[in-house]
C-alpha cells in the first residue's frame, strides 16, 4: 500500500503543475465541486479543517457539508486521513493527546469545537461504531441498556426499585427497539441475558450498533463496519446503514469502494496528506469523476 | 498482476470491438459493391457472413459482463465497457443493414427508376462508420463531434433521394401498364427502405461516435 501512496503523491504532484491536458481540465472542473453545498441545512458543516498529529498535518483545509437522512461515504488509502476527518466530526481525537483541531464543524449550525460543547451530549447525539465490533464483556441487554442507563434516561438498581423508580418496562423496550432497528432482535431475542461476546462477528457488530442506536443519535460514523466480516453479515450491515440513513445522518468510512458505491449518497475521495480531492454525488465519483486523482484512485491506476 | 490482466483485458475489448468493426465494415462494403453492380454473388456473400458478426458480438457481450462481474469497472474504465457494450449492438445491427442491402440486391432489378445515386450515399455511410471506428480506436474527441455533423448530409442526401424518387412517380405517364406498374411499385418499396437503412447505417454510425465521446469526456451531449 505504501507504494501506491507514494504513486498518488506523484500524481498529486504533476496535477498541481499542470502538466496535462487532462489534469488541466480535471482542475477546471473541480473548482466546481470544491463549492460544493446542499440547499437544504446541512446536518454536519465543516470549514477549512486542519487536524495536526504533533507537527504532522493529517487533515490539510477540508470543507464540505453533509446532509441530513443520508449516506456520505469518506473513501481513499490508507492514511489518507479519512478516519483522522470521521473522528473529528465528534472529538474523539480530543483523547489523543497530541492532536491539535483548526477549523469548524457545526453541527446543525452549532460549533462542535466551542467552548460550552458538552462533550457527552456531543457523542450521544454524534455516535460512533467502530472496525471491529466491541461489544462490553455483558449480556446483550446490558450492553444495549448501556448508554441509556449511564445518560441517566434509564433508572436501574437497587436503590431504584428501593424509591419504586425502577424502569424495567422501559428499558426493555428501548432494548428492544433498538435491536430491531440493527436487525437483530430476531437472533437474540431468546437470549438476551446472554454475553455478547458469544455472538458471532457479524451479530456483534449490528449489537455495537444497536448500543449507538440506542442513545437515541441523530448522525451515525462509522469506521469501516463491515470490513471485518464475511459477505453475509457486510450484506446485512449494509442493508442496515441504507435503512438507517432514512432517520439518522450516516457518515461511514470504507476501504471498499464498491461498498460506497453501492450505499452511500454522497462519496468525498480523501487522497495523501488529508486533502479532499474531490466530494460529490456517488454516480458521479464512480462514473465521471471531476479530478483525474481521483479518476486514477477509482480505477486502480497506480503502482 | 491482477490490475495487469485487467488492463489487458480493457486493451483485448478494445481491439476485439475493432476487429468485429472492420468485419462489419468489409460486409457492408461488399453489400454496396453488390447493389452497384447487381452482383448476386457478393450480396449472397454478405447475407451469409452475418452469422460471423453476430457470434463475435456475442462473445463481446460475454466479455463485457465478465468485466463487469469480475472487475467492477469504475469512471472512465466503466464508461468505456458500457460503451464497447453498446458500440457492438450498433456494429451488429450495420450488420443486419448489410444483410438487408444484399437482399435488395437479389430482389431488385432497378431497371424503371431513375438514378438517384444510392451508391454515393452508400459510401458516404460507409466512410462515416470507418471514421467513428477509427476515432474510438484512436480515442479521439474531436472527430467524433466531426462525425455528427457529417450525418447531416447523410441523412439531407437520403431526403432528396427520396423526395426525387416520389417527384419522378409523379410525373409518370398515367397509361403504365399493369406489369410495369407491379414491377415499379415493388422497387420503390424496395428503394425507399433501401435509403432507409443507409440512413441508419449513418445513424449508427453517430451512435458509436456519440458513445465515444462519453467515454472520453464523459459528456452525453450526442447521446440522444
Amino acid at each position: 500500500m505504501s507504494n501506491a501512496i507514494s504513486e498518488i503523491e506523484t500524481a498529486g504532484t504533476d496535477e498541481t503543475g499542470g502538466l496535462t491536458t487532462s489534469g488541466e481540465r480535471a482542475e477546471e472542473i473541480q473548482s466546481e465541486w470544491t463549492d460544493y453545498r446542499l440547499s437544504a441545512d446541512p446536518k454536519l458543516s465543516v470549514e477549512n479543517l486542519n487536524v495536526y498529529y504533533g507537527d504532522e498535518r493529517a487533515i490539510r483545509d477540508v470543507s464540505m457539508d453533509i446532509p441530513e437522512n443520508s449516506v456520505t461515504a469518506l473513501i481513499g488509502p490508507s492514511g489518507c486521513g479519512k478516519s483522522t476527518f470521521l473522528r473529528s466530526l465528534n472529538r474523539m481525537n480530543d483523547r489523543i493527546s497530541s492532536a491539535r483541531v483548526e477549523g469548524s464543524v457545526k453541527l446543525d449550525g452549532t460549533e462542535v469545537y466551542g467552548p460550552n460543547t458538552n462533550l457527552v451530549e456531543l457523542r450521544k447525539r454524534v455516535g460512533m461504531v467502530f472496525q471491529a465490533p466491541n461489544p462490553f464483556p455483558k449480556p446483550i441487554r446490558d450492553n444495549v441498556a448501556y448508554g441509556p442507563r449511564k445518560h441517566g434516561e434509564l433508572n436501574r438498581g437497587l436503590v431504584a426499585r428501593l424509591l419504586g423508580r425502577d424502569d424495567s418496562e422501559a428499558e426493555r423496550e428501548l432494548v428492544e427497539r433498538s435491536l430491531k432497528q440493527a436487525a437483530l432482535f430476531e437472533e437474540v431475542k431468546d437470549r438476551l441475558d446472554d454475553n455478547a461476546l458469544g455472538l458471532s462477528g457479524g451479530q456483534q457488530q449490528r449489537l455495537c450498533i444497536a448500543r449507538c442506536l440506542a442513545v437515541d443519535p441523530e448522525v451515525i460514523l462509522m469506521d469501516e463496519p463491515a470490513s471485518a466480516l464475511d459477505p453475509i453479515a457486510t450484506a446485512k450491515i449494509e442493508d442496515l446503514i441504507e435503512e438507517l440513513a432514512e432517520e439518522y445522518t450516516v457518515v461511514v468510512v470504507t476501504h471498499n469502494m464498491q461498498q460506497a458505491a453501492r450505499i452511500s449518497d454522497q462519496t468525498a475521495v480523501f487522497l495523501t496528506g488529508g486533502e479532499l480531492v474531490e466530494y460529490d454525488d456517488t454516480e458521479t465519483i464512480f462514473e465521471n469523476p471531476a479530478s483525474q486523482r481521483v479518476e486514477d484512485y477509482v480505477t486502480g491506476k497506480f503502482g | 498482476m491482477a490490475r495487469e490482466a485487467y488492463r489487458e483485458a480493457l486493451a483485448d475489448l478494445r481491439a476485439a470491438v475493432v476487429e468485429m468493426g472492420e468485419i462489419v465494415l468489409a460486409r457492408l462494403e461488399t453489400a454496396l459493391r453488390g447493389l452497384t453492380a447487381g452482383d448476386e454473388e457478393l450480396a449472397r456473400e454478405v447475407i451469409d457472413g452475418d452469422d460471423e458478426i453476430n457470434r463475435r458480438y456475442l462473445a463481446i457481450e460475454t466479455d463485457c459482463i465478465d468485466l463487469f462481474a469480475l472487475e467492477q469497472p469504475v469512471a472512465s474504465d466503466l464508461r468505456f465497457v458500457a460503451a464497447s457494450f453498446k458500440i457492438t449492438t450498433d456494429l451488429e445491427r450495420v450488420g443486419d443493414l448489410a444483410t438487408n442491402l444484399g437482399r435488395y440486391t437479389l430482389s431488385s432489378r432497378r431497371q424503371h427508376l431513375p438514378d438517384l445515386d444510392i451508391d454515393a450515399i452508400g459510401e458516404r455511410a460507409r466512410d462515416l462508420l470507418a471514421d467513428a471506428l477509427a476515432a474510438y480506436d484512436s480515442e479521439d474527441a474531436p472527430a467524433c463531434r466531426v462525425i455528427a455533423h457529417r450525418d447531416d448530409d447523410v441523412d439531407a442526401l437520403c431526403q432528396q433521394a427520396s423526395e426525387r424518387l416520389v417527384r419522378e412517380l409523379l410525373e409518370r405517364d398515367p397509361k403504365i401498364d399493369a406489369w410495369t406498374l407491379e414491377a415499379l411499385i415493388d422497387e420503390i418499396a424496395s428503394v425507399l427502405l433501401m435509403i432507409r437503412d443507409l440512413e441508419r447505417i449513418g445513424d449508427h454510425a453517430v451512435n458509436v461516435a456519440a458513445r465515444t465521446l462519453y467515454v472520453l469526456e464523459g459528456d452525453p451531449e450526442l447521446i440522444y
